[in-house]
């Protein structure tokens, strides 16, 4: 068998737009399911248990049932009703299953933060929401880096699971560009390639990251 | 101690505290004048902690009244909110020192000293920078401002948190076991920290196992044992002729293991 990469070259600017679609994605979803699992995590450990067993079932089914179907659940089954555009559908299914994800970790890592440092901060004369603000937020943040960034390198991948409702992000233009040109292996094995590079960049933030947070927690 | 009719800077009348079952503060009274230095020794467990964290209402007491500056500070009349109004603004005028230093690990040694007053006071970032390098200079770390705590010694984080209390420019500076943490070798440079705050005349109510820095430092020296006050008296009194035999036999036992 013979290589021939050069549909992939013609290609280019089709799997490049891919590549935006799943980095631009990622952003929004780090975003989203990083902000939003610190907010649910507070919630859950903040309020009464008769308040918060909305979130808790909301972590508990997300984390509980496969991406897929949450995806086909929003797409095409709340699409029964009102249609969403697929990609926001995607950006709010992966967001609030890594927001799921997340939470979890920072209602792990808020509990970790001593009696101490309240104390300090109360006696400093902080009141409850200030304590949580200035103090104890920013390290159970620090704390969550290491497992946030993993959290985050395999979302980047379950990004291509959105192909599945038709998002254009780098497997779907790829699975496009292949049923034209008829050379899958080649463009394969170039998002392969790519998703390594993207991985090892992540890899590279994560160790400068989880470095940075050691120094200060 | 000498009573003079000047509001004391911090009072406790009857003071009582329980935990479940067992009664840690058994009523007591104490008068804290103005620039007064009180030392508070005892054996583990005889609530001398207790009655410090009770001060600034990290432990809530059952019973009795505690004062700074003629304002009460506990307030059982005073619910949810209100009272997180009020303490937190009574605690702005209280500085606190923990055994375990409880630096803020995820701010540098300045920022650790310069948060609350921005936060709270409102302070500007660059006076606050000004008075927090002032108080990292006068407990000698200047040259650590940026670090992070991670990277300080145990004597260095205390002086850290000294000055971080101090940021607030309190009324009282509150002492729980400061130097109980460190390593031997690490005591004196905290303790010159607080012998400074002494001489100028900070009011200071220090709870400690260092019974010779509690006779240079202190005007005035309880021992409690079992929840009450067995002895109060003058430091040369009490380290030299305790009238209780309790406090003679925990004399006998401390200042034998130490020297």
């Amino acid at each position: 068998m013979e290589f021939d990469f050069s549909p992939v070259i013609d290609y280019l600017p089709v799997l490049l737009q891919g590549v935006g679609v799943t980095l631009l994605i990622g952003v929004a979803v780090a975003v989203m399911s990083v902000v939003g699992g610190q907010i649910v995590a507070v919630i859950t450990l903040y309020t009464r248990k008769m308040v918060n067993w909305p979130l808790r079932f909301f972590i508990w089914l997300f984390m509980t049932t496969p991406l897929l179907l949450q995806l086909y659940f929003l797409y095409f089954g709340i699409g029964e009703w009102i249609l969403i555009p697929a990609i926001v559908v995607g950006v709010l299914g992966l967001g609030f299953h890594y927001m799921a994800y997340n939470a979890d970790i920072f209602i792990a890592t808020i509990k970790s933060v001593s009696s101490g440092q309240y104390e300090a901060s109360r006696s400093l004369g902080f009141g409850h929401l200030a304590t949580l603000f200035y103090v104890v937020l920013p390290q159970a943040f620090n704390r969550a880096l290491p497992q946030l960034s993993n959290n985050m390198i395999i979302m980047v991948k379950d990004i291509s699971v959105l192909s599945a409702i038709g998002i254009g992000e780098m497997v779907y233009v790829s699975q496009y560009a292949i049923s034209v040109t008829f050379r899958p292996f080649e463009f394969y094995i170039t998002i392969t390639v790519i998703y390594y590079l993207i991985n090892l960049m992540m890899e590279a933030g994560q160790t400068w990251i989880e470095r940075r947070a050691a120094y200060r927690s | 101690m000498t009573q003079t009719t000047e509001t004391p800077m911090v009072e406790l009348k009857g003071v009582k505290k329980r935990f479940g079952d067992l009664e840690v503060l058994k009523g007591i009274d104490l008068r804290v004048d103005r620039g007064r230095i009180i030392s508070i020794i005892g054996p583990s467990g005889s609530g001398k902690s207790t009655l410090l964290r009770s001060v600034n209402n990290l432990e809530v007491i059952d019973e009795g009244q505690i004062l700074l500056d003629g304002v009460q500070v506990n307030r059982p009349d005073l619910k949810g909110l209100a009272f997180e109004k009020h303490i937190n603004h009574i605690r702005q005028n209280m500085g606190m020192v923990f055994q375990h230093f409880n630096l803020f690990p995820h701010l540098s040694t300045l920022e650790n000293v310069t948060l609350a007053p921005r936060k709270l006071k409102g302070v500007s970032t660059s006076i606050a920078r000004e008075l927090g390098m002032e108080l990292l200079e006068r407990v000698g770390l200047a040259d650590k401002a940026q670090v992070y705590p991670s990277a300080l010694s145990g004597g260095q984080k205390q002086r850290v948190a000294i000055a971080r209390a101090l940021a607030m420019q309190p009324k009282v500076m509150l002492f729980d076991e400061a130097t109980s943490a460190l390593d031997p070798e690490l005591v004196e440079e905290v303790n010159r920290v607080m012998k400074g705050l002494a001489e100028e005349h900070m009011t200071m109510l220090i709870v400690t196992h260092e019974m010779a820095f509690a006779r240079d430092v202190s005007d005035w020296a309880m021992f409690m044992d079992g929840g009450v006050v067995v002895e109060a008296n003058t430091p040369e009194h009490l380290f030299s002729h305790p009238d209780q035999e309790r406090t003679q036999h925990f004399l006998r036992k401390h200042l034998g293991t130490q020297g």
